[in-house]
């Protein structure tokens, strides 16, 4: 019987070491384990043993039978791993591949210029203010000190509607209207972008091109607090170790009035083409309120006081992404489009 | 304004180099744009007498010419017909540099070596508008006098260095050597000088006596002065006063024209010299001009004048447009005497609108429109008589005749240094102030606090403390002002819903793939007709622009289609081939023509989609955009905007296919159009391809209600009974009234439905199509039995059945 049970034990693990997937495995159970399998027979053979004996042979059936199942279970996993192995070798794709990407759209260069400029002055608590691109020559002129046949409206060549109306020339005609609209000498940080139109068309000339005005006024708005903000506006967009300087200027609707340079961007302030040798570049004009202005708005220049500026989104743009023609923004093409 | 150093010079002296004393007038307000050093790059160009002029043996058009250096002869080689022997000109020697950078080198020419050449004005200037006409062809003719063998440089006074200056438009004073001289005199604390004025009278009689001034409109002209000269004798102007003119710009044209360039150029007061013969009965009258009177102008035109027209008159006629330019009868000529020379004020605005209306600007209306000095015009008009007796050009006759008949005194008023320190937010010292000041010749006043001011004459743009608030900070320098932040009460920063719509929409389009586009505001007619638009459309109705930029656009844009399918051309046009591009921009639309009040200005979002739909990689679809890609993203943008519901019809818009477009209208507003481009739009703005467009009206979304979108609606708590329907009906029936007609009748229960699958072909009969709809029940309080989704769903189908004639599908 023993006999027996060691020639069952040696051919079911010859053939457990043999097998190499899991129907043998599963024949194989069948085969030693099952109701007509090998240890079956040997048990029910038992009646022909010596009762002395007989639970030493149940005792050795039971031990092979679970040692048995253990390989088993164990081969069984093995060939389940293996099999998995198999599979997924043969699932290897070829990753390098371009995936299936959905191309984004983008921003135009000059409305990403513009955002940046919103957000700086965004975060300094400043409202976003517009007004009408078809303006009135009070709006336009009048009301900022620009009476007609004044020299300086030859700075600002206009397209004319009629003798009324024009385009506007800039987006300062903003700062009256945001005045008038308040009740009169109530506080006002904001900032208009508009489109704004002059007869001039060449590379770094547009008839259309757009504005950022800015207008803060209050009980004691000074000078200085105009160089703070735009130094900070300054080094929001050109980064902290952008230099800046005022330098003093003419508009009719502010007094004193400033140009506002930074260093070059390119050069970084040694002299280039793009600063025309000077190591700054002109990106403002600002100034403190004209008292005729306030005037004009219903505001009190005795009871409070302002700052204006304003900027060309383009330039802002040309220099933040290193264009050179200012033409490229109003033809949209799209290889252009696609570089920002 | 052009400021030569030396001129300068002669009013102040300064040890800066002129780039770094450019820099200082710069950032003291008055900008420095250019600093010109004619003679640099010129190299090796010296003067020559001109010995002899032959042919040249072995070639018909040139000559053989030998020239005197002063120490050596060289013989040169010229094309030029204007050279004859004992002229003095300029010789570029081997190696001499011309003005445009070319070098000169020996050069055999038919056997004879040319060891050098001769030059025109232009080889040495560049340019020759300072030259007179007759004198900038062919070989440029030196004085006889002039030393030999020099070199050009000094010879033609282009050793000099001139500042070029962008003025503003209020400082008026500057517009003159000597104004700028006033300001390096208060940046190097030596105050510029005065000219000198020792006029010798010797002429006979009285000035006051040999004409007459009236002045009719003292308005328009505040002052009025005269001198009269005799025994003119006209000729050219001295060379140093010549190269002085030509260094700040100007064309030398007769010492006496000559004098009333260069006192205007040196003092700001423009002059006018008349031909005192000429004038009927001496007499000057300032008045406008009558309707249809008519003058003949220095140049030549013939110009009808208006009433709004100053003119200068005589006893019989308009001599001149005042202030603007003189007549062509009364001009000074190489006959001329006696001349009556006037210098005078007229008012700025008055002069501008005759010099624009007519087309006529010059130096002198420039500096009348900015305002002249009125109290240094008898100066002015002495030290152009002056220097004309000094230079042998005349005698002077006793007296000036002066009418002034409005005098304008220049500001005062008080401020206190305490205001100009808190408008500034700076820390100047009164003491500082009142120096700055009275460096700029302002008369002050201190009396405890307040400081009194009176204004130099020539500052009439100082009328105010803001303005002492500007010289003060300016002289200081605005660097000095220690920077500070604005104080005032905390507020958050924000845009209105209109542009946090536009912002919302743009970011929004970025996800769905698109680039935007930026198109001028400016339209052409002709578009309307390229977009089939007909003849009453509303947005035919464009706003005309009076003084358009260039013919292509005479009007305001009432559409962005046009713009953008521009775009889509010419990026087509530029093998650009897969394109969604959009634009977002107003639109202008009068409410009526001729303009009598604003027009409305409407946001507008307009798309285009031509070509792939995806990528260009290995696993993008090769399929094209289609109908259905470009209403998509209409559906994909609305939903993103907030906008909860909407219909869809079909739409008849001139510029799109008939039979593929649908207008978005929530109730009776169209909110947005889309369609395939009408293929004669196409033909129009040369596009080949297919395109699709959409326009969604950005400012009548922006006035909906989106607030609907943003609330949260809790999960569902019990589980839903699916659906699926497949029925068969005629094709020409509409899926969104079959969808709206499923959502009426479906039931209370029926939570969503879907349209998903539509099929036409050879399983269903021809004329018909099969909708496959997807439907979903759920109850808010139980869970639902099968029986409760299929009594609805039956109904469902029984509704179907009896509207369309629709069949379940088998």
């Amino acid at each position: 019987m023993e006999k027996e049970l060691q020639r069952i034990r040696e051919s079911a693990f010859h053939a457990l070491e043999q097998a190499t997937d899991v129907s043998a495995l599963n024949e194989l159970r069948v085969k030693v384990l099952g109701k007509k399998g090998d240890l079956t027979a040997v048990l029910r053979s038992m009646g022909a043993v010596s009762a002395s004996v007989r639970p030493r042979i149940g005792q050795l059936v039971n031990e092979l039978r679970v040692e048995f199942e253990k390989e088993l279970e164990a081969k069984h996993e093995t060939i389940k791993e293996s099999a998995l192995n198999q599979r997924l070798a043969a699932e290897k794709i070829d990753v390098t591949l371009p995936g299936r990407t959905r191309e984004l759209g983008r921003r135009h260069p000059l409305t990403m210029a513009l955002d940046r400029i919103k957000e700086v002055f965004l975060r300094m608590g400043f409202d976003i203010e517009e007004g009408p691109e078809v303006e009135s020559d009070y709006y336009n002129f009048e009301a900022l000190n620009l009476p007609k046949d004044h020299p300086a409206r030859d700075m600002q060549d206009s397209f004319y509607i009629s003798d009324q109306f024009l385009l506007r020339t800039h987006t300062s005609p903003v700062q009256v209207r945001t005045m008038q609209s308040q009740i009169p000498n109530s506080p006002i940080r904001m900032i208009a972008p508009g489109k704004v139109y002059r007869r001039d068309y060449d590379a770094t000339h547009s008839p259309m091109f757009q504005q950022v005005e800015g207008l803060v006024v209050g009980p004691d708005i000074r000078f200085s607090d105009l160089k703070g903000t735009l130094e900070i506006f300054c080094r929001g967009i050109f980064g902290d170790g952008v230099k800046v300087r005022f330098r003093p200027s003419y508009f009719p609707f502010t007094e004193p009035s400033a140009e506002v340079d930074i260093s070059c961007v390119i050069c970084k302030g040694t002299g280039c083409r793009v600063c025309k040798g000077t190591g700054w570049l002109e990106i403002l004009g600002s100034g403190m309120v004209h008292p005729r202005v306030l005037e004009m708005s219903q505001y009190d220049p005795s009871v409070v006081s302002g700052f204006a500026f304003g900027m060309g989104v383009e330039r802002i743009a040309m220099l933040v992404f290193g264009i050179d023609d200012m033409r490229l923004f109003y033809e949209n093409d799209v290889r252009f489009l696609r570089r920002f | 304004m052009r400021a030569p150093v030396r001129w300068l010079n002669d009013y102040v002296t300064f040890e800066d180099s002129p780039e770094i004393m450019g820099d200082r007038l710069t950032m003291a307000g008055i900008p420095v744009e250019g600093i010109d050093r004619p003679c640099t790059g010129l190299k090796n160009i010296v003067t020559g007498l001109i010995r002899s002029v032959d042919p040249h043996p072995n070639a018909e058009r040139l000559s053989v010419c030998v020239l005197y250096l002063g120490a050596r002869i060289v013989r040169i080689v010229t094309a030029a017909t204007n050279v004859r022997p004992g002229q003095v000109v300029p010789v570029a020697l081997a190696g001499a540099v011309l003005a445009d950078g070319k070098v000169i080198q020996p050069t055999d020419f038919r056997g004879v070596l040319s060891e050098g050449m001769l030059c025109s004005a232009e080889e040495i200037l560049g340019d020759t508008k300072v030259i007179s006409p007759e004198k900038r062809d062919g070989i440029y003719i030196l004085p006889p006098d002039t030393p030999l063998g020099k070199d050009i440089c000094p010879v033609m006074g282009l050793d000099d260095v001139t500042l070029e200056f962008e003025l503003t438009a209020n400082r008026a004073d500057c517009f003159s050597v000597l104004g700028i001289a006033r300001e390096i005199g208060v940046l190097t604390n030596s105050k510029a000088k005065r000219p000198l004025l020792t006029l010798q009278e010797k002429g006979q009689g009285k000035a006051t006596e040999m004409a007459t001034i009236e002045i009719r409109e003292p308005e328009l002209c505040s002052r009025f002065c005269a001198r009269i000269l005799t025994n003119v004798r006209i000729g050219e102007s001295p060379l140093w006063m010549q190269h002085r003119l030509q260094a700040a710009g100007m064309r030398p044209i007769s010492n006496v024209v000559d004098v009333t360039n260069f006192v205007m150029l040196e003092m700001g007061q423009p002059m006018h010299a008349y031909d005192h013969t000429l004038l009927a009965k001496h007499n000057i009258i300032v008045r406008r001009a009558v309707a249809g009177e008519k003058l003949t102008t220095l140049d030549g035109t013939k110009r009808e004048l208006t009433p709004e027209m100053l003119v200068i008159a005589d006893a019989v006629q308009p001599v001149g447009l005042a202030g603007v330019m003189g007549g062509l009868a009364t001009e000074i000529s190489a006959s001329t005497r006696t001349v009556l020379l006037e210098a005078a004020a007229f008012y700025g605005p008055n002069i501008r609108r005759t010099s624009r209306g007519l087309g006529l600007r010059s130096e002198a209306s420039g500096r009348f429109e900015r305002g002249v000095d009125v109290a240094a015009i008898p100066l002015a008009i002495d030290r152009a008589a002056q220097l004309l007796e000094e230079m042998g050009a005349c005698d002077v006759v006793p007296g000036i005749i002066d009418v002034y008949p409005r005098v304008i005194l220049p500001a005062q008023f008080d401020f206190t240094a305490a205001w100009i320190n808190r408008y500034l937010g700076s820390d100047i010292p009164a003491s500082t102030m009142v120096e700055i000041l009275e460096k700029l010749e302002f008369t002050v006043k201190v009396a405890g606090e307040t400081i009194t001011v009176t204004a130099p004459t020539w500052r009439q743009d100082v009328t105010g403390p803001v303005d002492i608030a500007e010289e003060v900070s300016r002289i200081y320098g605005y660097d000095n002002i220690t920077s500070t932040n604005p104080v005032g009460p905390i507020h958050a920063g924000g845009a209105s819903t209109e542009r946090g719509f536009l912002d919302k929409a743009r970011d929004l389009m970025s996800g769905l793939g698109f680039y935007e586009t930026l198109s001028f505001s400016f339209s052409h007619p002709d578009f309307f007709d390229h977009l089939r638009l007909p003849a009453d459309s509303p947005l035919r109705n464009a706003i005309p622009i009076l003084n358009p930029i260039t013919d292509e656009y005479p009007i305001l844009r009432t559409t962005l289609v046009a713009g953008l399918a521009d775009t889509v051309a010419r990026n087509l046009a530029r093998k650009n081939e897969d394109l969604k591009l959009y634009e977002v921009g107003t639109t202008h639309h009068a409410k009526k023509l001729p303009l009598t009040a604003h027009p409305e200005e409407l946001y507008r979002l307009c798309g285009a989609m031509v070509g792939r739909r995806d990528g260009t990689e290995w696993c993008h679809s090769r399929e094209a955009v289609d109908f259905y890609d470009a209403k998509g993203v209409v559906e994909s943008l609305l939903y993103g905007l907030g906008i909860a519901k909407w219909q869809v019809c079909e739409a008849v818009a001139p510029w799109l296919h008939p039979g593929k477009q649908a207008d978005f209208k929530v109730g009776d507003v169209t909110i947005a159009t889309v369609g395939a481009l009408h293929p004669s739009v196409q033909e129009a703005f040369g596009i080949t391809k297919p395109v699709y467009m959409f326009k969604v009206n950005l400012s009548e979304l922006s006035l909906l209600d989106t607030s609907a979108s943003q609330k949260y609606a809790p999960l569902p708590k019990y589980p839903a009974i699916s659906r699926d329907l497949a029925i068969v009906l005629p094709d020409n029936i509409p899926a969104a009234e079959v969808m709206a007609e499923v959502r009426t009748t479906g039931g209370v229960l029926l939570e969503e439905s879907r349209l998903f699958d539509v099929y036409t072909g050879d399983r269903v009969e021809k004329g018909t199509r099969s909708l496959a709809i997807s439907l979903v029940f759920r109850s808010p309080d139980r869970t639902l039995t099968d029986d409760e989704a299929d009594g609805p769903f039956r109904a469902l189908i029984g509704h179907l059945e009896a509207r369309f004639g629709a069949k379940l599908r088998s």
